[in-house]
């Protein structure tokens, strides 16, 4: 294979496949982010203000503004807070339902129906759901009321919705239950893609159905894993659009996320866009933080290992 | 064949029992905001009102549908179309040229391919709140609001969707194949074409699906960029029937939603098969 | 699969083809109107109907105020001009300010620019004074925007209750016994204890006394940059809390569950009544009275112990105010000036049987039985029939031709749906006693601090 390579060389094709993404970009995505982040750097507040400056006298102003704003601040725990108790049961029960799913041996009946079945909650529109939670844990009356007061009598109603955790927690199911069926098929995916000959071999050797998944499958997934991670920590720190449409951030405040602090700086009136689009900055150098520690985490350490090797050899061969 | 037997035996109830339950009692969660949805869809207005939630149908689902037909802005057959085109369009192109990127960057060497990885990542956490505000302003300056490949061709570069394929690659794509499809004389696009696509299916399926239902149900960007009305799609016609502040016709409202969501379904079900099967990955061996 | 991918893209190559077909071409007489729902474009063109020589083509653009999302393409529609832009666009009582008022009002034409001879025009047909204020630009002292819906509330009552508790149902004993007009609400206050004695509640919510004490206020949230918090408007949570303390209502939120079944008479309690314009009555109340089958046929009424229907009358609240509305606004850039002041005249000051708030007053815009609404030409109203069967016969301009006189648009502001969220977000906390009333008051400036560009002390 190496010798091959040598011979011809294919490289100039990873630079022709890209082009086409590459020129869609600088068209499309280019400008926006440029647009935004020089944004952060003026003083662009108000509809139609065509008299916009640069911050000469303290460039990061803005910066300063959005890092000392305490609402920001609780704007971050929020997030936080509302993504871990999403995600951390979401992932453990798509790992879970995972291996159930994919294990030849246990043989569940209608698991087709059931792993179809999973992802249906992620088609129905954010709006529509937002209003069938709300109106679900509807104060004094409301399919949840009803159960409360069917157990403890009339006169106990709770209003679920003016409870700080509470309202966090429900967000952070909706988050749960929408995604944890498009976790799994992502993961049911990866598995598929490994060869049923490691399977066999597994069960030849004698690995219990624990052992396989934890010991077989679950590596080979690892690049999978990864992207499930990191694309779960993006959407979970850009999340929008329930807690905007379940209690705008309310109550108090309780589930205003990052996104929705960003939002209301921009569009609840003052149109802040300067602080608006410092606070987005600030969120993407903690989404590239927080993604490069995750990477940093999972990485392949076989195949660090082996870069690093061969880089050595180069060195050697050009010594 | 012996093994085989052995390994398909029945499994001990302490162990079915509750994965049954498990999977029924998602299930229900899974179909109880469609069941709701589609009940209210067949309620009044009026019904919706008192108990936003019921499980029991109501007969109002003729009334509710002249009541959509009366509505001029809500044309079904033009918001089907428009959502059909543009979700398509954004599907085949994010799925192929997303296959196509994520193979560039893993198959081949070339100097800035880390780089460029690196980029695409980056690209992929940048905020999404703002960047539309930027992007719809890009467009209204050009004048190009109104046009649906306004919507469709951004797809090409789906940095997340390349994220995952090229993840995929990673992890079953083995240079062997590419390499006898070389020794056979195959040249590198039809490589690409005729052996690596095939061996992505799963993830070609999964990713399909998901684009395709976001796209469909994707709000705010076609709501701001498409003004006419014949440019509609199917979740902006539902939207307006939210409109009236002070008389929403909610029967009428589920009835649009359920409308929107049934294509999605049947698509979703005709692609699911792949996601139920899986694909015997086309003559990969270890 | 392969099939799929083929398909997809065959797809799109046709998607693709369909594109090329859409040249944009130039036509001479086309009115852009801009609206959050579809009843401003669909009276003009009803106007083209009635008048054939009208000869415009309309070309509408409606974007739902969900969301948020009519706002943006509105202001950058307005911003970039050009032959797309609106002639005429719409502005709902939320955000109306904005565009007479606030920071988009530079594009909004005088009335007078266009043609109108605006004085004379208010007075004749008696145009409901918090209309005008809230269309008036400030800069020029010019009117720029009016609407054709009146949305001076009243308080809209049932009889059975108020015959409980006091032995008469008369409009003019329950407005003493409520303090009508009296600008407090001392006397509202011995009502709900009246109605507490027995058994039942005044009001549905909290929700339901907001629009009223919010109107109130002497001066509006924001006073030169500044946050204002008026007595009357603080006075809220001391209102909501003994609402709350004493049982008075039933502790509902507004367009939830439980505040549509008190229309019905299904609460906990039987309650007193609504604060609300006349479309409350039109859109809210009648049809959730409980006396309406799903088809929206009238199947019986309270007196045959179906629903609430014809146990209902208004009358003047104790506090003035006004909720929502539509204000109607013409583009400085407009090229069809005389296209545009025709429509704006008909829909907003022509106070004859053929102007458009006359048939809006009787319901025969769209033929005869329609929906009869409040306007803002009180001489309309006073020449038009308001008779309702919901309200057993009650001419219902009889209250609500003064409560647009009362209402006030004078302590509003562009920030107001931001600032009221917040507002009611603190005082529901206050309420659950969750804060105390001092820590509420902190928090809630703290929120219109880091939100708003608005100063606060």
């Amino acid at each position: 294979m190496q010798k091959k390579r040598s011979v011809v060389d294919y490289s100039r094709y990873g630079y022709f496949f890209s082009i086409p993404f590459i020129v869609t970009f600088l068209i499309f995505t280019l400008y926006p982010v440029l647009y935004t982040s020089i944004i952060g750097f003026t003083d662009m507040k108000g509809l139609g203000n065509t008299n916009i400056h640069f911050l000469t006298s303290d460039p990061f102003a803005n910066f300063k503004e959005v890092l000392s704003s305490e609402l920001f601040r609780l704007s971050l725990f929020n997030t936080f807070r509302i993504w871990i108790y999403n995600f951390i049961p979401q992932l453990g029960l798509a790992l879970l339902l995972t291996a159930w799913f994919t294990d030849n041996r246990l043989q569940i009946k209608a698991k087709g129906f059931f792993k179809v079945i999973f992802y249906l909650p992620n088609i129905i529109t954010m709006a529509s759901i937002a209003i069938l939670f709300r109106a679900f844990f509807g104060y004094p009356m409301g399919p949840a009321n009803d159960l409360v007061t069917r157990i403890k009598g009339p006169g106990t109603e709770i209003k679920f919705l003016q409870d700080r955790d509470t309202t966090r927690n429900i967000v952070a199911f909706i988050q749960f239950w929408m995604w944890y069926g498009y976790t799994m098929v992502q993961l049911v995916s990866g598995v598929i893609g490994i060869s049923p000959d490691i399977f066999e071999a597994a069960e030849i050797d004698g690995a219990n159905r624990v052992q396989t998944f934890f010991f077989i499958t679950i590596p080979n997934i690892r690049t999978i894993l990864l992207f499930t991670l990191v694309t779960s920590l993006i959407g979970g720190l850009n999340m929008f659009d329930i807690p905007k449409l379940l209690m705008n951030g309310g109550p108090d405040n309780a589930t205003i996320t990052a996104s929705l602090y960003i939002y209301n700086q921009a569009f609840s009136g003052s149109y802040k866009y300067n602080t608006a689009a410092a606070a987005s900055m600030i969120m993407f150098v903690l989404i590239v933080i927080c993604s490069a520690i995750l990477f940093y985490i999972m990485r392949d350490k076989d195949e660090a290992a082996l870069k690093k090797l061969r880089k050595a050899e180069k060195k050697a061969m050009k010594g | 064949m012996d093994k085989n037997k052995v390994s398909k035996s029945k499994q001990p109830l302490y162990l079915m029992i509750p994965l049954y339950i498990a999977c029924v009692v998602l299930a229900i969660l899974s179909i109880v905001p469609f069941w709701v949805m589609i009940v209210n869809a067949t309620r009044s207005t009026t019904q919706i009102q008192q108990h936003a939630i019921s499980f029991i149908p109501g007969g109002s689902i003729a009334k509710n549908f002249s009541i959509l037909n009366a509505k001029k802005t809500f044309n079904p057959v033009i918001g089907f179309t428009n959502s059909a085109v543009i979700s398509v369009g954004v599907t085949g192109l994010a799925v192929y040229f997303s296959s196509l990127t994520a193979y560039a960057i893993t198959a081949y060497d070339w100097k800035l391919k880390n780089a460029f990885f690196s980029m695409i990542m980056a690209i992929m956490m940048i905020p999404a709140q703002v960047t539309t505000i930027g992007f719809y302003q890009a467009v209204y300056k050009v004048g190009m609001t109104n046009n649906r490949l306004m919507l469709i061709l951004p797809a090409i570069a789906s940095p997340m969707m390349v994220f995952f394929m090229r993840q995929y690659l990673q992890a079953s794509l083995s240079m062997e194949i590419v390499q006898s499809g070389r020794i056979d004389g195959a040249g590198e696009f039809r490589i690409f074409n005729q052996i690596v696509l095939p061996i992505m299916k799963p993830a070609i399926a999964t990713q399909a699906i998901f684009t395709f239902v976001s796209s469909w149900n994707s709000y705010f960007m076609p709501l701001v960029l498409l003004t006419k009305s014949e440019k509609y799609t199917m979740p902006i016609m539902v939207s307006l029937l939210n409109g009236d502040i002070y008389k929403t016709e909610y029967g009428c409202v589920y009835l649009g939603l359920t409308m929107t969501v049934l294509p999605l379904i049947i698509v979703y079900l005709f692609l699911s098969k792949y996601i139920v099967a899986g694909v015997a990955l086309g003559g990969v061996k270890g | 699969m392969k099939k799929v991918i083929a398909s997809a893209l065959c797809l799109t190559m046709v998607g693709t083809a369909m594109f090329t077909g859409c040249a944009s071409k130039q036509e001479e007489k086309v009115l852009n109107v801009w609206a959050f729902t579809n009843e401003v474009p669909d009276m003009i063109k009803r106007y083209k109907e009635l008048h054939p020589e009208f000869d415009y083509e309309i070309k509408e653009t409606i974007i739902a105020t969900t969301e948020g999302a009519y706002q943006p393409a509105l202001d950058s529609a307005l911003a970039a001009g050009g032959a797309d832009a609106p002639d005429i666009y719409c502005a709902e009582a939320a955000f109306v300010l904005k565009y007479t008022q606030g920071s988009a009002a530079q594009y909004a034409m005088p009335y007078a620019d266009l043609g109108i001879n605006v004085d004379s025009a208010l007075k004749t047909a008696e145009i409901a004074q918090y209309t005008v204020d809230i269309g008036t630009r400030p800069s020029d002292g010019k009117l720029v925007a009016l609407g054709y819906q009146a949305t001076g509330g009243a308080f809209i009552y049932r009889r059975s209750v108020a015959q409980k508790a006091w032995g008469t149902d008369d409009p003019a004993v329950v407005a003493d016994k409520i303090g009508s007009g009296s600008g407090n609400w001392t006397k509202f206050w011995q009502a709900a204890e009246d109605l507490k004695a027995v058994g039942c509640g005044i009001v549905s919510g909290d929700g339901d006394i907001w629009h009223a004490v919010e109107n109130s206020s002497s001066t509006g949230w924001v006073v030169d940059g500044k946050l204002s918090i008026s007595a009357e408007r603080e006075d809220f949570l001391n209102i909501s809390m003994k609402l709350m303390e004493n049982g008075y209502h039933n502790d509902t939120q507004d367009w939830q569950d439980a505040w549509f079944a008190d229309m019905k008479g299904e609460g906990p309690k039987d309650i007193l009544g609504f604060f609300g314009p006349a479309w409350l009555i039109n859109y809210t109340i009648g049809p959730n009275c409980g006396s309406k089958d799903e088809d929206g046929n009238l199947v019986g009424t309270f007196a045959d112990g179906v629903g609430t229907w014809g146990d209902w009358a208004v009358c003047a609240s104790p506090v003035g105010f006004f909720w929502g509305g539509t204000w109607v606004i013409a583009n400085k850039d407009t090229k069809h000036k005389d296209a545009v002041k025709t429509i704006i005249e008909w829909i907003t000051l022509d106070a004859s049987e053929n102007g458009l708030q006359y048939m809006w007053a009787n319901g025969t815009l769209y033929g005869e039985g329609g929906t009869k609404d409040a306007v803002a030409s009180g001489a309309v109203m006073k020449k038009s029939n308001g008779e309702l069967d919901f309200l057993a016969g009650q001419n219902m301009f009889d209250a609500f031709v003064p409560a647009g006189e009362y209402a006030t648009g004078k302590n509003l502001t562009e920030y107001d749906e931001t600032i009221n969220g917040y507002w009611r977000d603190q005082v529901r906390q206050y309420t659950s006693g969750a804060k105390s009333y001092e820590q509420a008051i902190e928090d809630f400036k703290a929120q219109v601090a880091e939100n708003l560009d608005v100063t606060v002390e």
